[in-house]
């Protein structure tokens, strides 16, 4: 019998999902806030792929659309790196820093 | 006759040829390239009227699974199309703002993707006027957003511009997470992707009306920050600020409509729960009550029309909600509150272009986007003064504009729904609207300008802004070609039920 049930899983993927949450609100490092919202996005492929797993279908298969949505965040979540990182590097350049308090010449 | 997903596959095509044609040219103007994505886009919007319809009962398996084709959803590939024209007409007349402010060897250089991005978008929002799985629905929103964030940093030499674009890559990403989050949940109860399937599983599941409702709530902070809801908007100001201006515009139109439209999609579903409609009701009335007042009460002591038009848009999403706040809880209600929001948004965007559009020529004259900086704008180019008044009266809501109509539309919707609270705050906030929008007018027309040489425009962005305000009054009097529009039927899901 296997020990591991879905509320493992999504009890892992909701800590995941929070501990990225919380270091985005937390964090001042805007590098460090990049990583907690990938964290954030990984968790979302965790409990993906424990539903499809869980989700047997009448043939004995799990249910692969979740693992189709999870290749799809994959690639989005890698684009958006990409992106993100060149528009961190560009903002690095001009200002020589990463850090939220030094990013306010636009305010009310 | 063409499959309509042609006009998807040509948009991004164009944008690919353009980027190898930029990358390869040996000519530094990047003119050519605007001109000719406008004049191609120009071709696709008329094929998109000999385009086939959908089959009626989609094989399994088969696209239509993931794709519609409906009348609605063409109509709004249209508007896509047409807004993408607009804003590649104001980038043209950005290009030296946009040179200047971009690093490089030579002048202009590195230009050339700004008038290739749009293009981007556009697909992007074709896409998603089709999505009907949520699969479809994530990728065509990411393509639209990615695209911006590339956009809204664009201009690498302006603090103002790399600061706007990490602002909005960070809550960007941060509302994907709670999207993405959110479609998990809806997967995990459901065990589907497919719209109509969800309102099936969902109406038949008994007993997880919290796990519903945590679904709900995480797709609707990600949607919330999409469409400048209250408590999400605060990358709003600062990002419309930082913008490059035809980004501004491009992205106040196509990120309000895309969300808004995912938001009808998504919420059609849930609504068919009888258990806890009237709790998601309650949560879209509040939501929208704070947009409104937030949006518009904040906008009142602003001097930069930038910001002040970033807090008209919040206003307007609050006027947007509250009709969506109105939706009944049988699912054919949805019919007539899809045409308001279709209707509004297509207003709202006719005189979001054209503020936009007129900002963008004056600016580069006036030497700045405060409020005084217009003074005395009507003696410089009566056109372009005329141009703004006209947006901002059909922003405020003057009776004979398309932006009355939206607004009495939202309204009429209200007490249909006897929704009274939203009616007063409604009624509080436009009042607040008139002020800080005809401040603007009054600049222009009753102040003395500092520099009193005329402004001239050319010949393609007067055409354009002469159809906008044609647009705006030609709607304003008779919606009706509109209005049929989106009616001609209800969307897909609702006709599944």
């Amino acid at each position: 019998m296997n020990p591991l049930t879905l509320n493992h899983y999504l009890l892992a993927s909701g800590l995941l999902f929070s501990l990225g949450f919380a270091g985005v609100m937390l964090r001042r490092n805007i590098i460090t806030i990049f990583m907690c919202l990938e964290l954030m996005l990984n968790a979302a492929n965790l409990s993906l792929v424990a539903f499809s797993r869980f989700h047997v279908g009448a043939d004995g298969l799990p249910n692969y659309n979740a693992q189709v949505l999870v290749f799809f965040i994959i690639t989005v979540a890698a684009a958006e790196v990409a992106v993100g990182l060149a528009i961190i590097v560009a903002l690095y350049r001009a200002r020589q820093t990463t850090h939220v308090e030094d990013i306010q010449s636009l305010k009310f | 006759m063409f499959p309509p997903i042609t006009l998807e596959i040509l948009v991004l095509a164009l944008g690919f040829i353009l980027l190898l044609a930029e990358s390869f040219s040996q000519s530094t103007s990047k003119r050519s390239l605007a001109k000719s994505a406008v004049f191609c886009l120009a071709w696709i919007f008329a094929l998109s009227f000999f385009v086939t319809s959908a089959p009626a009962n989609p094989e399994p398996g088969s696209f239509w699974n993931f794709y519609s084709a409906d009348p609605v959803s063409m109509v709004f590939k249209r508007i896509a199309l047409l807004t993408t024209m607009a804003v590649l007409v104001m980038a043209l007349e950005y290009e030296k703002v946009l040179a200047k402010n971009i690093p490089s060897a030579r002048e202009g250089a590195g230009t050339g993707e700004f008038f290739i991005l749009p293009l981007f978008t556009c697909s992007g929002l074709m896409l998603l006027a089709s999505a009907v799985d949520l699969v479809m629905a994530f990728a065509a929103l990411e393509l639209v957003t990615i695209s911006f964030y590339v956009m809204v940093a664009y201009m690498r030499g302006s603090h103002a511009s790399l600061e706007a674009g990490v602002k909005y890559l960070i809550l960007g990403a941060l509302s994907t997470g709670f999207f993405v989050y959110g479609i998990t949940w809806i997967f995990g109860l459901t065990g589907e992707t497919h719209f109509t399937k969800i309102a099936l599983k969902l109406a038949s599941l008994q007993g997880s009306d919290t796990a519903i409702l945590f679904a709900l709530v995480l797709v609707l902070v990600g949607l919330g920050f999409k469409v400048a809801a209250v408590p999400f908007q605060s990358w709003v100001p600062d990002v419309y600020q930082g913008a490059p201006t035809p980004v501004t515009a491009f992205l106040s139109v196509g990120s309000k409509a895309a969300g808004f439209l995912l938001l009808l999609r998504v919420l059609e579903p849930f609504l068919g729960v009888a258990s806890i409609a009237h709790k998601i009701l309650l949560v879209l009335s509040v939501l929208a009550g704070a947009t409104l007042i937030f949006g518009n009460l904040a906008a009142l002591p602003q001097n930069n029309l930038k910001r002040l038009l970033a807090y008209s848009s919040v206003g307007h999403a609050g006027y947007l909600l509250m009709a969506v706040a109105c939706v009944g809880v049988a699912p054919s209600a949805l019919g007539s509150v899809g045409a308001t929001v279709g209707f509004y948004l297509f207003a709202y965007l006719l005189m979001t272009l054209l503020s936009f559009l007129v900002l963008t020529i004056a600016t580069q004259h006036t030497k700045g986007e405060e409020i005084q900086h217009f003074n005395g704008l009507s003696k410089r180019s009566p056109f372009l003064a005329f141009a703004l008044l006209v947006a901002m009266s059909s922003l405020a809501g003057v009776p004979l504009t398309a932006g009355f109509y939206g607004k009495f539309l939202v309204f009429a919707q209200a007490v249909n729904a006897s929704q009274w609270t939203l009616i007063a705050l409604g009624t509080v906030t436009v009042g607040a609207g008139f002020y800080f929008y005809l401040r603007v007018v009054a600049a222009m027309y009753w102040a003395e300008p500092a520099d009193a040489s005329p402004i001239q425009v050319s010949g393609l962005s007067k055409m354009i802004i002469v159809l906008l305000v044609a647009g705006i009054f030609v709607f304003g009097v008779n919606p009706k070609p509109v209005l049929s529009a989106f009616q001609t039927q209800q969307t897909p899901l609702a006709s599944a039920h």
